[in-house]
């Protein structure tokens, strides 16, 4: 059998078990006693081992043959391991995650983990018990098998996302109840208390009711991910709760997804020629209409759905930042406590595997520049531990995934005289607003670390992180305070693919601009005129608001139409900065399918893409970031 | 260039030029659609049009061949004909643009560009023993070399042929767009 059209497939869930890997020596190393991470972190390495197996790739399945008896040893032996220990097992997981890589690329001698192997062995052997000694087996690890009895075996797994688990779970046995006999509940209900009750449990139930009822009946309560009657099938791997529980996946190239996003743009387009079609052939046959009207149905929810299935959690970028925060702050000798909210929160995958690397540089930053040392935050009464959270929220018609720390904040004097040296800012300003601040750091090679550390040079990540945002027609918005702390603030679309957008005539040409950033409309005219550095602006509940002339900036043919009389004014909000645009009419607000087109040089700068309109012309999509 | 002088062209006019291109080369052949405007593109880039839901940028033909505008006046936007040309693999990076991933897929793929011809004249093999089609490399001399092209520059010439006694070219069509089209995405 030929095994290579499954290295992809080997190489995608070995990291999702060694994401999971990192994330469980995490909690380990944070504390130590707990008896949980050591059974997660064998079944992890104990499947990368047999993957790799059966992918005959010998020595990642031998590195983690010998991690898994360390593991083995650590669990036997129940007691906390050593800070040693617990580094070792860092790097052995990334001696691991290099040698999976290398694996699938064909490279696996080029691998030199002896040392490594060698120490894991050591290690082994110091902490072989002779004895070991029967610590209480974790409740969860409770197999099928041990709820001997009568009556039949129901297994459940709620959903992950779904709040207090435990009174969820003593509802559905108490549903059970009242179908018939319900013993070996395991584990005991007082479990279903704990913290760590991870919403898997199985009973034995004598009824007379048939399975479909049953499982009808313990569904109703409400959150079930999963019931499974009779069967003795292990529950579900803690990843795969991790995972948020859904079992019913499977993995789908990406350019699968975007040639279906291209197909469905296609359908719409055809759609609105139907629509049309069928207005004017109606009165010779009105059944036209009908199948023009289940047509769009169709197409709307196919397209709904394909939007749906692009759509990803945002832990899976998230989840390798606890261990990178980690890594930065030992090497500096700072503490901190890193927090990650809305983890569930989802984003359309091409916008998530673009944010990493920017979001990389803004949690270096903050390690580095934000967070105190420990000895400076005492002086300050501050905690000696530093926190940093990164949150993801849906907002609108966007998401903001915010960046916080609580350290010293951003000396804004300091930046300011540089930024004066420089001649980057006009030496009679007196002070930065966020605003300012966020463009001077955001220049690319400004820095103002004292010494560029290995970790950051500053100004180069900024610079990196604003730029990629933007390509993905995104912003970002900084807030800090001297002593308290500094926050960065990113505005993503959900979706690339599709958009509400305002279709603005200019002309007689047709613009799109995405209603992400659009906070309203007024009418040219009906709001007090003023200047602003040179510009038109108008002046909108007591705020200047500068004034971009569509026809003037895109160079519209003026002998082809003359404006009318009253232009309607878009006023495009990104952050702080406003920005009104005069148009010559409103045509419609509608979804548009984004797309990408070869921009010819000489290209102005303010477009994010085009579109295809509903009778099948293209119409060109205006980025708000590139218009303020 | 020796598979040149074994393949299979379409010849067409701009103007009073008669070019060829290899039927590799050609997705297809439309008529003229209407294009949409991008501003700030020079005046050889016709605009954006929609080939079944892909956007192509097209650019004029006789413009970027310095011909003489087409005589039909105001009706040019609806006479002659559109060619889609492929002009190869995009590279990732390279993939011209603006706008998001969501065509990520396509940007890896084919590279295509519309260009607009008067009239698409022939279909031609030549290299297979028909005697009246030859083909000769640029630079090859006897038959006239780059002298019956009037305007035209040489660079932009992969090769000269002769089809029943009518001198056509055959054009590098890599390095007349290219340079029309390429824009990085850092730019914007």
């Amino acid at each position: 059998m030929d095994l290579s059209q499954y290295a992809e497939l080997f190489l995608a869930e070995s990291r999702e078990h060694l994401s999971a890997c990192n994330q469980l020596l995490l909690a380990w190393e944070r504390n130590p006693a707990s008896p949980e991470p050591v059974g997660g972190l064998f079944r992890s390495v104990h499947t990368v081992k047999g993957m790799a197996a059966t992918m005959g790739y010998a020595r990642v399945a031998d590195l983690a043959h010998r991690m898994e008896n360390l593991l083995d040893q650590l669990r036997r032996a129940g007691r906390p391991p050593g800070d040693a220990i617990i580094q070792l097992l860092f790097r052995a997981t990334d001696a691991l995650e290099k040698a999976v890589a290398l694996a699938v690329t064909g490279r696996e001698r080029d691998l030199d983990i002896a040392e490594l192997l060698a120490e894991l062995d050591r290690a082994a052997a110091r902490d072989a018990a002779p004895s070991p000694p029967p610590a209480a087996a974790p409740l969860a690890a409770a197999s099928p098998a041990d709820i001997a009895g009568s009556g039949r075996l129901v297994q459940i797994t709620l959903r992950a996302e779904a709040p207090l688990k435990g009174g969820r779970a003593l509802l559905i046995v108490r549903k059970a109840q009242s179908l018939g006999t319900v013993h070996n509940l395991t584990p005991a209900s007082p479990a279903f208390e704990t913290e760590d009750f991870d919403g898997r449990f199985a009973f034995r139930l004598e009824t007379s009711a048939d399975a479909a009822a049953i499982e009808q009946a313990l569904r109703g309560v409400g959150d079930v991910e999963r019931i499974v009657l009779d069967e003795d099938e292990a529950p579900a791997p803690r990843l795969e709760a991790a995972a948020g529980g859904r079992t019913r996946h499977i993995r789908v190239d990406l350019r699968r997804l975007d040639a279906l996003m291209d197909l469905i743009g296609e359908l719409v387009t055809a759609r609105g020629r139907l629509n049309e079609l069928a207005a004017r052939w109606s009165s010779r046959d009105p059944a036209i209409d009908d199948v023009a009207i289940q047509i769009s149905r169709l197409s709307s929810e196919l397209q709904a759905e394909i939007i749906q299935a692009r759509m990803t959690p945002v832990w899976q970028v998230f989840d390798r930042f606890p261990r990178l925060v980690r890594d930065v702050a030992r090497q500096l000798g700072k503490q901190v406590a890193f927090r990650v909210e809305g983890k569930e929160i989802e984003l359309d995958r091409a916008i998530l595997d673009e944010i990493g690397d920017p979001l990389v540089h803004l949690l270096r930053n903050a390690v580095d520049h934000g967070i105190e040392t420990p000895a400076e935050r005492r002086k300050r009464h501050k905690n000696p531990e530093g926190e940093i959270v990164l949150a993801a929220v849906r907002e609108r018609a966007s998401v903001a995934i915010r960046i916080s720390d609580d350290g010293r904040g951003i000396d804004r004097a300091r930046i300011l005289q540089k930024a004066q040296r420089e001649g980057v800012v006009s030496p009679h300003v007196e002070a930065l607003s966020d605003d300012q601040l966020l463009r001077v750091l955001a220049r690319s090679g400004f820095s103002t670390a004292d010494a560029v550390t290995s970790v950051s040079g500053r100004g180069v990540g900024i610079d990196v992180a604003m730029t990629r945002i933007r390509a993905l027609g995104g912003s970002i918005e900084i807030r800090t305070e001297p002593g308290a702390g500094t926050t960065f603030v990113l505005r993503l679309p959900v979706t690339l693919a599709i958009v509400r957008a305002l279709i603005a005539a200019v002309g007689a040409e047709r613009y799109a601009l995405p209603l992400t950033y659009v906070a309203e409309t007024v009418e040219f005219g009906a709001t007090a005129m003023t200047t602003m550095e040179g510009r038109d602006a108008i002046v909108l509940r007591d705020r200047v608001v500068p004034l971009v002339d569509l026809r003037k900036l895109l160079g519209t043919n003026e002998a082809a139409s003359s404006p009318p009389q009253r232009r309607p004014i878009i006023v495009l909000e990104m952050g702080e900065r406003r920005t009104g645009i005069v148009v010559d009419g409103m045509v419609s607000q509608q979804e548009i399918v984004v797309k990408a087109f070869e921009a010819p040089r000489g290209t102005l700068p303010v477009f994010s893409g085009a579109t295809i309109m509903g009778d099948g012309v293209p119409a060109l999509i205006l980025d708000a970031a590139g218009l303020l | 260039m020796s598979d040149a002088t074994r393949a299979r062209l379409l010849v067409f006019r701009v103007g009073t030029l008669v070019c060829a291109a290899e039927v590799d080369q050609v997705r297809e052949i439309l008529p003229r659609l209407p294009t949409t405007r991008i501003p700030g593109a020079p005046p050889v880039v016709a605009g954006l049009v929609n080939v079944r839901g892909r956007l192509v940028t097209v650019v004029e033909g006789w413009r970027a061949l310095k011909q003489e505008a087409p005589a039909t006046g105001e009706g040019v936007a609806n006479s002659g004909s559109m060619l889609v040309l492929n002009l190869g693999q995009t590279t990732p990076g390279s993939a011209g643009g603006a706008g998001g991933g969501a065509d990520q897929a396509q940007e890896q793929g084919d590279r295509l560009v519309g260009f607009t011809v008067d009239e698409v004249m022939d279909m031609l093999t030549v290299g297979t023993g028909a005697a009246e089609t030859t083909v000769q490399e640029r630079g090859g001399g006897d038959d006239g070399g780059d002298g019956g092209l009037p305007g035209l520059d040489p660079t932009l010439v992969r090769a000269v042929g002769r089809s029943h006694g009518a001198l056509f070219v055959i054009l590098d069509l890599a390095a007349l767009l290219g340079p029309i089209l390429l824009q990085g995405r850092g730019e914007q």
